[in-house]
């Protein structure tokens, strides 16, 4: 089979694949998938997980579009307006894509199918929920067969969430080196001993890898043992009471109790509010990246205007919080995200192509990068033309607060360093940023000596 | 019956996993078999008692109902 055609992202699947034509996007079902996908289809589950918001919509378009001859359908998919992966979520975004995977499981058997994969990277969030985006995960289910997916679910799901419950959760990024899930003799090694006190995290991750290395050079008869329906149904019960068990707290990070209003006066948060909200009005853009999002506050000034926001921070109780209220207002055009942009996420997976890196997913129409500039300047020792640099990449628009380093915040950050960062200065500021981009306005902040800049790229 | 025959072959298998000795890991090793022998053990336990939760709301729920059927019935024979 050729699938040159193939985005990386789908070449392992003989049942189909994703390409891209004329900027949309086309899923290609080839003939070997028929009678699952017809029994999808013509069985009322296709409906039944759409209209729940569990799977991703398409259309069926003209086969013609199709681009090897094995083609049986060419779907259209709807568009996720932005690609996530698990090592950019918070616990509480991987823990609700993994109760929707055991969730469209369980509505998959009512109809006599079943999910062959459970992969993380089958479930995006899509206005806020989680969905399944993988139309090809289905097979028709034969009483007596396991769980396929089985492994892969506890490798996505259950054993990042248990490290990120009960060891660390920076554990989560474990997930961005084990691209198919964290094995789980790793995670077992990781896990405190307390947890092969519960039966769910004992027998699915523990003695999960146990019969793993025990099974590793044995060769038995798989094929004849068999497991009835309501075991199967045991089974998923079982894991999503573990999953639902397993419970963070954001507390003790870094800048998850932080408040904003620390380093402003009522007065002046109301002003920068309205001065950032003033600009978006301005600027209009389509998308907004809000870098150093802390917990959300002014990428809602974004997405409350209905413009999708991508609220990115290094935190990861920040990240929770933000995701948390999110949920709880149902909001649905803005995403938090893990992304720590001193390090952002690398494409990785066979030839760097499986996923993307933070950059590709770019650029963005409008930046907000506020109260962060001094934590890349001085935290990082990173020069100013290489964060001009960085940002003309990956938006047009900038919002940018310059923070002086006669600022409080700034003297903390100085207060156990050397000051080696003489160029550290507004006028210094302006005359590097000025060669990325035009200066369109700024404003100083009410009692402070902090800048809002509004900027646009140069054309080069 | 069949469930606790399940449950008692499943302790056994599990038993034996706890004192097993650990073993080099090779190149060529599959962890699918492993994970696939456990799902079944898994399943067996974790389906007895899903069936015993439902069993038990069902027995419950009889014996919560019999009193007033049996009120009923009384009253119809009256």
């Amino acid at each position: 089979m050729s699938n040159r055609a193939a985005l990386p992202s789908s070449f392992r699947d003989p049942s189909g694949f994703l390409f891209a034509e004329d900027g949309s996007l086309y899923r290609q079902v080839n003939q070997a998938y028929r009678e699952s996908y017809d029994h999808l289809t013509g069985s009322g589950l296709y409906d039944a997980l759409t209209d729940s918001g569990s799977l991703i919509r398409h259309e069926e378009v003209a086969l013609e579009l199709a681009r090897t001859d094995e083609a049986y359908r060419v779907l259209k998919p709807e568009v996720v307006p932005f690609v996530s992966y698990p090592y950019e979520w918070c616990f509480s975004q991987l823990q609700d894509a993994a109760l929707l995977t055991l969730e469209v499981q369980k509505k998959a058997l009512d109809f006599g199918m079943t999910l062959k994969d459970a992969s993380a990277y089958n479930v995006q969030f899509v206005w806020g929920k989680p969905v399944l985006i993988d139309t090809l995960s289905f097979d028709r289910y034969h009483e007596g067969q396991p769980w396929a997916a089985y492994r892969q679910f506890c490798q996505h799901f259950l054993a990042p969430l248990a490290l990120m419950s009960y060891t660390d959760v920076r554990l989560g990024q474990l997930l961005r080196i084990h691209i198919d899930g964290v094995p789980l003799d790793l995670a077992s090694s990781l896990l405190p001993h307390r947890t092969r006190l519960s039966f769910a995290l004992l027998s699915h991750i523990h003695l999960h890898a146990r019969s793993q290395k025990h099974f590793a050079e044995r060769t038995v008869d798989v094929k004849s043992r068999k497991m009835n329906r309501l075991s199967l149904l045991g089974l998923l019960d079982n894991l999503e009471s573990a999953v639902k068990k397993l419970k963070w707290q954001p507390k003790g990070t870094l800048w998850s109790d932080y408040e904003e209003e620390d380093s402003y006066s009522a007065d002046a948060l109301d002003q920068k509010r309205q001065l950032v909200a003033d600009l978006l009005d301005q600027v209009q853009p389509r998308v907004v990246w809000d870098l150093g999002a802390n917990v959300g506050l002014f990428s809602r000034l974004a997405s409350n205007r209905g413009i999708p926001t991508i609220s990115f921070d290094a935190d990861p109780g920040c990240v929770e919080r933000n995701y948390l209220e999110s949920r709880r207002k149902s909001e649905t055009n803005i995403l938090p995200l893990l992304i720590d942009l001193t390090n952002p996420s690398p494409a990785i997976g066979w030839q760097h192509e499986e996923r993307m890196s933070l950059m590709e997913r770019g650029p963005a129409d409008l930046v907000l990068c506020l109260a962060l500039i001094h934590h890349l300047a001085i935290s990082n020792n990173l020069p100013l033309s290489m964060v001009a640099d960085l940002l003309a990449i990956i938006c047009s628009s900038l919002i940018l607060e310059f923070v002086p380093k006669t600022d409080h915040r700034v003297q903390r950050l100085l207060s156990t360093r050397e000051d080696i960062f003489t160029d550290y200065t507004q006028e210094a500021f302006e005359r590097t940023f000025s060669q990325r981009f035009e200066i369109q306005a700024s404003v100083q902040l009410e009692g402070s000596e902090r800048v809002l800049y509004l900027m646009t790229r140069r054309r080069t | 019956m069949r469930h606790s025959k399940c449950l008692a072959d499943s302790l056994v298998f599990v038993s034996l996993l706890l004192f097993a000795s650990t073993q080099v890991a090779h190149a060529y090793v599959d962890p699918g078999t492993g994970s696939y022998v456990i799902q079944l053990i898994i399943a067996a336990i974790a389906g007895l008692a899903f069936a015993v939760r439902i069993y038990w709301g069902r027995i419950k729920g009889f014996f919560s109902r019999s009193p007033s059927a049996e009120q009923s019935t009384s009253a119809d024979e009256q």
